[in-house]
């Protein structure tokens, strides 16, 4: 279980888009996108899209959910949770806070509502 | 009489959200799926990354196989032959017969041959099987003769040439798509056909002759292509014929409304082999787009169990040449906006998107290439039914995320 990142203060991801960590920054090996919503709150997830390749800081982000910009899955910023197809797979989350006015991301650990980012869960 | 026993004919993308949708909402009775093709799978990258070889049977399987025992839903992969509404039961191919109080056509359809001399030798895509035999005949340096320049005959010549094949597209429309995208984007995308290497030819076939290995497509002004394969990409049938083997009305596809009800209360239908009969009685135009199968598969689910549709907003599709994102959402057909107009916005003198407006200002619809927040931006406005400032959709500086708001 990896420490805390830091990855700016609140103001320098805008609501409602995201900012992406490549690995050599956070030690993940995968790009994590964090985002922040219009409702205020700061998720990450893993940035590429479980169906293909598109990267889900680029998607439009409304409510707690994102949808990718190529072909339309919504996920659940919460859980991970895909909600639609052609997506089948959960998106993996990753622990954001913001502590002491800084983002803080924690690669790997999962989000406190996190389903397992494992499996299809089509149903 | 409970419902016990569902039956659905198809497993493709509209046969399979039907399956997943009715176990969402609590049906718990038998399911049995027919599909003939195996375990289902998704068609779109099937012109794409499974064509180009870059994704393989696995990846575009719609869900793994365990998913199926999870959700106690029997796959059979076995074709229907008719249905039997006065015995509850549908005969499969090889004579057994499967008892059902209810059954879901969700049959797809199937490329339309090109018809005209010689034109059976011309391959189609739409299964898994096509893509292969096609992915075999597209060796570096084959000429492949495209006809049809819509949406699937572009993708094929797109990945033609990535594959090191050499393409033309014979079409005697240019540009073709225009009703679909609007005409500047329909330019572009024709423009990047010479900028990729893929030849056009504006006519249409007459014959194709096959003399000693030398295989002409012969058009209509005179001209001939020559090509080792042709692949003909001219718009797809609906497969209506168990449904009219059993008497249901069907004309052009499989009428339903939009629960998927058909002319026989115990059978629906969903997805490319149908079409919507409006409460007016008049007749919408069949979709053959992905999403759209999806939809009528979870409102046929609803129909199925004597549940209330979900309403749907405007119908979206997608379609990747060229390296390139195409994407529209609603109507980009101006002859459906006859007061209205059409506002496109440039990027450093590119058409990016277009817009179809109504007559009062609200929007019909939305294509872009390559942009696509704008088009989920689109989709919104046109859902809420809101109206749009044609200043801001054509500037290329106004944020997709802010009109929407
Ligand atoms: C190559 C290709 C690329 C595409 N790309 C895109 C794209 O980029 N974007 C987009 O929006 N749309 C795209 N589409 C369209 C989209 O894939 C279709 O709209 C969608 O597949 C329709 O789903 P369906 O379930 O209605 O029919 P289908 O997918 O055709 O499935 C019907 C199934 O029913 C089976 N069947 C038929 N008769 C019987 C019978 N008697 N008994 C049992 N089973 C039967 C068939 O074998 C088939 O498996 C593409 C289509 C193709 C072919
Ligand atoms: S890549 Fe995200 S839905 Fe296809």
């Amino acid at each position: 279980m990896s420490d805390g990142i830091d990855v700016g203060s609140p103001e320098e991801i805008e609501e409602g888009t995201a900012r992406i960590v490549e690995p050599e920054e956070s030690g993940f090996d995968e790009p994590i996108a964090v985002f922040h919503t219009e409702t205020g709150c700061f998720f990450a997830l893993n940035d590429i899209c479980t169906h293909e390749e598109a990267s889900l800081a680029e998607g439009w982000i409304e409510g707690e959910t994102v949808e990718c910009p190529l072909h339309s899955s919504s996920f659940d910023l919460r859980s991970g949770k895909v909600l639609g197809l052609p997506a089948t797979e959960d998106a993996r989350t990753h622990r954001v806070e913001v502590e002491d006015g800084r983002i803080v991301l924690y690669p790997g650990r999962d989000a406190e509502q996190a389903v397992r980012p494992s499996g299809p869960s089509a149903g | 009489m409970p419902l016990r026993r569902i039956l659905v004919v198809g497993g493709g993308v509209a046969g399979f959200s039907a399956v997943r949708e009715l176990r969402e909402r609590g049906y718990d009775g038998e399911l049995t799926l027919l599909s003939p093709e195996g375990l289902p799978y998704d068609r779109p990258p099937l012109s794409k990354g499974y064509l180009l070889g870059t994704e393989d049977a696995q990846k575009i399987r719609l869900v793994p196989e365990a998913w199926y025992a999870e959700h106690g839903v029997g796959l059979v992969p076995e074709r229907a032959s008719a249905l039997r509404p006065s015995e509850g039961a549908v005969e499969l191919s090889g004579g057994r017969l499967v008892p059902a109080d209810r059954v879901l056509l969700a049959t797809g359809s199937t490329p339309r041959r090109l018809g005209v001399a010689g034109g059976d030798t011309a391959l189609t895509l739409r299964t898994r099987a096509d893509a292969d035999a096609l992915r075999t005949a597209l060796a570096p340096g084959a000429r492949v003769a495209v006809v049809g320049a819509g949406l699937i005959g572009s993708e094929v010549a797109s990945a033609a040439v990535v594959l090191g094949a050499e393409a033309t597209l014979i079409d005697p429309v240019v540009p073709p798509l225009v009703p679909a995208v609007g005409r500047a984007l329909a330019e572009r995308l024709q423009g990047m056909h010479a900028e990729r290497g893929v030849r056009t030819s504006v006519s249409v076939p007459v014959e194709i002759t096959d003399d000693g290995g030398r295989r002409l497509v012969r058009l209509a002004d005179g001209s001939a292509v020559e090509a080792d394969v042709v692949v003909a990409g001219i718009g797809v049938v609906p497969e209506t014929s168990l449904a009219e083997k059993s008497g249901l009305a069907a004309d052009d596809g499989i009428l339903v409304d939009a629960a998927g009800t058909t002319s026989n209360p115990a059978v629906f239908a969903a997805g490319d082999a149908t079409r919507l009969r409006r409460p007016d009685g008049t007749l919408a135009r069949r979709s053959e787009h992905w999403e759209a199968a999806v939809r009528s598969g979870q409102a046929a689910a609803a129909g199925l169990l004597g549940e209330a549709p979900p309403t749907f907003g405007a119908p979206w599709f997608w379609s990747d040449r060229h390296g390139v994102h195409v994407e529209a959402v609603g109507t980009l057909d101006e002859r459906q906006a006859p007061d209205g107009r059409t506002v496109v916005r440039f990027v450093d003198g590119v058409p990016q998107a277009a817009f179809l407006l109504a007559a009062d200002g609200r929007l019909l619809g939305c294509a872009v290439v390559d942009l696509p927040l704008m088009v989920r931006a689109a989709r919104r406005i046109i859902d809420r039914g809101l109206v749009p400032d044609p200043a801001a959709l054509s500037d290329p500086s106004a944020d997709p995320r802010k009109l929407a708001r």
